[in-house]
C-alpha cells in the first residue's frame, strides 16, 4: 500500500469533511454532540498558537417529501386542497429550520474557544436540507459533497427490530 | 470538559479507541484512515485517543470446518499458518502506528469469531469508540457491508466508525 509512505503532516492532522445527519431525535443530536467533542474539540491539543482549519462540518436534515392525497385507513381518499399543501409545507419547513438551528446551537456551545486556551479553531457548520427518502437523500448528500466522514445517531433498537 | 482537554498528557481521561483489523487491505486501509484523520503527529501534543488494535485469530477448527476424515491431521498446520498470519497482522499494524507517529498504541491477539472479539474488546477497555473497515478477508464482493461490521454497527456499545475502502475510479 502505497499510502503508508505518505509523509505525515506536521502541521496536524488530515481535514476532513464530516457530514452530520439530524433530525429531531435525540439520538442525532446526540451524535452531533459526540462528533463534536472527539472529533473537532482534539484541536486544544495542537498548538495554541496557530490557527488550525479543522475541516468542513455539515448539517444535513431529510425532510419527508408531501404528498397531495392524503390518504386515510378507511374511507375515501381526499385531495387536499392547495392551502392544506402550502400550510403544511410551511410547518414542515419551520420543523426543518427548528431542526437545524438546534443542532447549530450545539456547534456554537461545543466549540466556543474555551476561556484559557487561545484556541483558533474554526468550524463552520454549514446546513443543507434535502427532500426525500433520508436514506437516500443522505447517502447522495455525502457523495455530492465528497464526505470524509458521515455521522448518524444510532436509535439503540433491540437486536430484533431493525 | 476543557480542563480535561488541557490534561490531555496525562493517560487517565483518555478515550479509548479500539480498531479491529484482519489480513484485509481494508482493515489497514481503515487503521490507516483513522490515523491520518483523527490522531495527530506526536511532536509535542498527544492524541485524544488511546488505541488498542485488535486482532482476530479464527479458531482453526473454525477454519477447518465440520471435523472429517484427516481433519486432526491438518489441524497444527492450519493452527501455526493462522498464528503466523496473525503476527504478521499485527506487524503491518505495528509499522503503520510508527510511521504515523503514533506510540500509544496496545496490540492484541484474541482467538475467536471476530464479531465476538472486537464487541468484547470494547467491553473490556470500555472503549468509546470501534473502528473497522467494511470488509473483511472473506468478503462476498456483492454484499455491501461485510458482516463483521454490520454485527458490530448492531451490537457494539459505543460508536462505531466504518471506514470504507474507496473504489478506483473508472
Amino acid at each position: 500500500m502505497d499510502e503508508s509512505k505518505e509523509p505525515v503532516a506536521t502541521e496536524g492532522r488530515e481535514k476532513m469533511t464530516v457530514l452530520v445527519a439530524v433530525d429531531e431525535s435525540e439520538g442525532s443530536l446526540y451524535a452531533l454532540s459526540w462528533a463534536l467533542d472527539n472529533l473537532f474539540a482534539a484541536a486544544v491539543g495542537g498548538a495554541p498558537n496557530k490557527p488550525q482549519p479543522l475541516g468542513r462540518l455539515v448539517l444535513v436534515h431529510a425532510q419527508q417529501p408531501l404528498q397531495h392525497f392524503i390518504m386515510h385507513p378507511v374511507g375515501p381518499a381526499v385531495y387536499a386542497t392547495s392551502s392544506v399543501i402550502d400550510s403544511v409545507k410551511k410547518a414542515q419547513e419551520q420543523n426543518s429550520r427548528d431542526v437545524i438551528e438546534r443542532a447549530k446551537g450545539i456547534c456554537r456551545r461545543r466549540l466556543r474557544p474555551a476561556s484559557m486556551v487561545f484556541c483558533t479553531q474554526q468550524v463552520e457548520a454549514e446546513a443543507v436540507i434535502v427532500t426525500g427518502d433520508p436514506k437516500e437523500t443522505i447517502c447522495q448528500a455525502a457523495e455530492q459533497m465528497q464526505t470524509d466522514l458521515l455521522v448518524v445517531g444510532s436509535r439503540g433498537l433491540s437486536k430484533i427490530r431493525r | 470538559m476543557a480542563a480535561e482537554a488541557e490534561d490531555a498528557a496525562s493517560v487517565v481521561g483518555k478515550s479509548v479507541m479500539v480498531v479491529g483489523i484482519d489480513d484485509s487491505e481494508h482493515s489497514f486501509y481503515a487503521l490507516q484512515w483513522t490515523l491520518r484523520h483523527l490522531f495527530y503527529p506526536a511532536a509535542g501534543s498527544s492524541s485524544p485517543f488511546k488505541l488498542v488494535v485488535v486482532s482476530a485469530k479464527p479458531t482453526p477448527t473454525s477454519v477447518i470446518g465440520l471435523a472429517g476424515p484427516g481433519a486432526a491431521d491438518v489441524l497444527p498446520f492450519v493452527e501455526s499458518d493462522l498464528r503466523k498470519i496473525s503476527l504478521r497482522v499485527i506487524e503491518k499494524a505495528k509499522e503503520i502506528c510508527t510511521s504515523h507517529s503514533v506510540a500509544d498504541v496496545e496490540f492484541e491477539v484474541v482467538e475467536g469469531d471476530a464479531r465476538n472479539v472486537l464487541c468484547e474488546a470494547v467491553e473490556k477497555h470500555h472503549a468509546e469508540i470501534l473502528v473497522v473497515g467494511s470488509h473483511g478477508y472473506g468478503a462476498i464482493k456483492r454484499t455491501v457491508l461485510g458482516s463483521v461490521s454490520d454485527y458490530c454497527a448492531h451490537h457494539a456499545h459505543c460508536t462505531v466508525m466504518i471506514v470504507k475502502k474507496p473504489k478506483p475510479k473508472h
